[in-house]
């Protein structure tokens, strides 16, 4: 019985991480700039098919193309904040509608795109250092592919954080305060939201590579995860990055939990229940300063 | 003299219809598919097959061991051709019954064959009745398309019922056969009208053969973890477990079970997802033994020797094997033909009389059916399905034993 309740505890837990690590990037565009990235889920998306495409013809590992596939998307990010959102951001009329509409079409567009290019049906990593392998501890399994997202996961959290002790970190956090008054004093505020773009994006990536190595590969993937990723950046509280993780720990739970005791397909009831919950009591999210 | 009575006779018949006059050395079905839209990919392999089988009933070839097979066009009317006039249905409901409506009144269509999606069967089904001219109804699956009363609708196809059935009375051959029958099932099946027909049919089948249901577990579909639905699945331990799901969940829960340390005694699918390509490359080794039930069987050669070459010359055309929906389209044409043959006229009210005479042995079909046979309701009641099972990455027909083409691998004990 107790292996049985761990075992809900773990697969809630690695799950929930998962989840954190998606909505890290989120959060991050979201507080710095008061964008909601539509194009989240499929930014994930696209890391997933690079990890697929390098491990499919260039024989590598998932977690050997992780530092490949975080520049991609760094550039990515980078490149999609020079060249849609600046400009969205610059329109003077109904600024927030166009702001809504270029992610939300980009997300389109992409999700397209890959259809086109990789076409519909469903792929998989199917070898790997990791790939289909299970520990056994008391009874309790942890999956590999698994246990590893979940460290890489921590580990993303912590360079995050530190990245937030640094001078970038805080000309993102200056920014974030007041985008006006930080052109005063020096600092490009083009440039760091362009960085804060490829850091977002960067990190979703991770998450990508990660989940490639025990998920399927289609071209709408990103919308499952996404509209967790939304759910978990609210609960945690806007711009907050320990929010994000202990929401998406905390969803993944309630998942895992409803799951196991109510009815399958109750969790997403469940997730929103608790959603609507902290937000009668708390509007801004459980570690939402804003 | 012969061609020339035939002539009037169809000419009578055709006005008697309210239809202007037709020649009588052409004959003209209606076939409304999904050819733009998110069901193009089926319905423009829909198109191809159908053409394929127009050829076959037209022109001069090697005569192919089934209905209709010699070719030169329909004996009984004077080698009369088969035209099959094409129309796109989007793969939505209206656009089809606007669509079927044109066949009818424009085209002069005396039969119409469709349509892919349940959805679509149903409006162009009441234009048919309507306008009282035979629907054939090659692929659609939902068991309600039957159930309305209609008099002009012929389905050659099994439903969905049917093949839970074929499902349930496998439990009890290989129960037998083995001496390791089923005792209990788990139900898992996705939150759309699917999963929920589809898991409907099977607790109601399991009652009625005494089999006990160990879980009965409704999931979310597309959820991004099936984990802790996996842990009750090992919780329950059932000999079978049922899934009615897509490709996506059909991957994600046998990683899921195998993530536990959960290898299934046995695994039965509601085809669907289970049967896609992208299920067995993305569960890979894990797919190994799943069964699926199946309306077609191309390893079937043995007892239907009409499938090579129907299938070498649908290849030829279109670059792929025959499968579930192609195999069913081409069918439903030549149990057409053969009924426009029979009644020797091209008048709706002759064909439906034919239609409901038909009495087709499955070894005449490419299909692993007894044979065709319509009830009252026009559902044919001999199209009874196939269950596979996946050995070296692909799925091999298990059973009826008859046309097995290996033994069950079978995990009960």
């Amino acid at each position: 019985m107790t292996a049985i309740i761990l075992q809900v505890v773990i697969g809630g837990l690695l799950m929930g991480l998962i989840y954190a690590l998606v909505a890290a990037g989120l959060s991050l565009i979201f507080g710095l700039m008061d964008i909601v990235n539509f194009a989240h889920g499929e930014l994930m998306m696209l890391a997933m098919f690079a990890a697929f495409v390098l491990w499919q013809y260039a024989g590598l590992d998932p977690l050997m193309m992780l530092p490949v596939v975080a520049l991609l998307l760094f550039g990515l990010g980078v490149l999609i904040y020079r060249g849609l959102i600046a400009r969205a951001l610059s329109v003077s009329f109904n600024r927030g509608m166009v702001q809504i509409f270029v992610t939300f079409g980009l997300a389109i567009f992409i999700r397209g795109a890959a259809q086109f290019v990789f076409g519909g049906e469903f792929k998989s990593i199917n070898t790997g250092w990791l790939a289909g392998r299970t520990a056994q501890i008391g009874g309790v399994y942890l999956p590999l592919p698994q246990v590893a997202a979940s460290l890489v996961c921590l580990v993303a959290f912590a360079g995050l954080l530190a990245i937030s002790r640094t001078e970038f970190g805080r000309a993102l956090e200056a920014t974030r305060e007041d985008r006006d008054a930080v052109a005063l004093i020096g600092i490009d505020r083009d440039r760091i939201f362009a960085l804060g773009w490829g850091l977002g994006a960067a990190t979703v990536g991770v998450a990508g590579v990660m989940l490639a190595g025990f998920y399927y590969v289609a071209p709408n993937v990103g919308a499952n995860f996404a509209l967790i990723a939304y759910v978990t950046v609210a609960l945690g509280g806007f711009g907050s990055l320990l929010g994000a993780l202990v929401a998406g720990v905390l969803i993944g739970e309630v998942e895992a939990v409803t799951a196991a005791l109510l009815e399958p397909s109750l969790k997403q009831v469940s997730v929103f229940g608790i959603y609507m919950v902290v937000l009668m009591f708390r509007p801004r999210g459980l570690f939402g300063k804003l | 003299m012969k061609r020339f009575g035939i002539s009037l006779f169809a000419m009578a018949a055709a006005l008697a219809a309210g239809a202007p006059a037709q020649a009588a050395d052409e004959v003209v079905i209606g076939a409304v598919y999904p050819l733009t839209g998110n069901g193009a990919a089926v319905g423009l392999d829909a198109k191809a097959v159908l053409e394929v089988g127009q050829d076959l009933l037209n022109n001069a070839h090697d005569p192919i061991p089934m209905l209709m097979g010699k070719g030169g066009g329909l004996a009984h009317l004077g080698g009369a051709k088969i035209r099959i006039v094409f129309a796109d249905s989007q793969n939505d409901p209206q656009k089809a019954r606007a669509e079927a409506e044109r066949l009818i009144t424009q085209e002069h269509a005396v039969a119409i064959i469709g349509s892919y999606t349940s959805a679509t069967a149903a409006t162009i089904s009441q234009v048919t009745e309507r306008y009282e001219v035979p629907y054939m109804s090659a692929d659609n699956s939902s068991p309600s398309l039957n159930q309305r009363g209609l008099k002009w609708f012929f389905r050659t196809s099994p439903h969905d019922e049917m093949f839970t059935a074929a499902m349930f009375q496998f439990f009890k051959d290989i129960g037998a056969k083995t001496g390791h029958p089923v005792k209990s099932v788990a139900l898992f099946y996705e939150d759309s009208i699917f999963g929920s027909d589809s898991s409907g049919a099977q607790r109601k089948l399991a009652g009625t053969s005494g089999i006990n249901v160990a879980a009965d577990i409704k999931y979310r579909a597309s959820s991004p973890s099936l984990s802790a639905e996996a842990q009750r699945l090992k919780a329950a331990d059932a000999d079978v477990i049922m899934p009615s799901s897509y490709t996506s969940d059909a991957i994600l829960i046998l990683r899921a079970m195998n993530e536990i340390g959960y290898k299934p005694k046995a695994i039965m699918a509601q085809a669907a997802g289970f049967q896609e390509q992208g299920f067995l490359t993305g569960a890979g080794p894990l797919a190994e033994g799943t069964m699926s039930r199946s309306s077609f069987a191309l390893d079937a050669a043995r007892t239907r020797p009409a499938i090579p070459a129907v299938n070498a010359i649908y290849k030829a055309k279109n670059g792929k094997d025959l499968n579930d929906n192609t195999s069913r389209e081409i069918t439903a044409l030549m149990v057409l033909a053969d009924a426009i043959d029979r009644a020797g006229s091209a008048k709706p009210d002759d064909i439906r009389k034919a239609l409901i005479a038909t009495d087709v042995p499955g070894s005449q079909t490419i299909m692993p059916w007894a044979g065709v046979k319509f009830d009252e309701t026009g559902q044919n009641t001999k199209g009874t399905p196939v269950i596979q099972q996946v050995t070296n990455g692909t799925y091999h027909t298990v059973w009826p034993f008859d046309l097995a083409v290996q033994e069950t691998v079978w995990g009960v004990k």
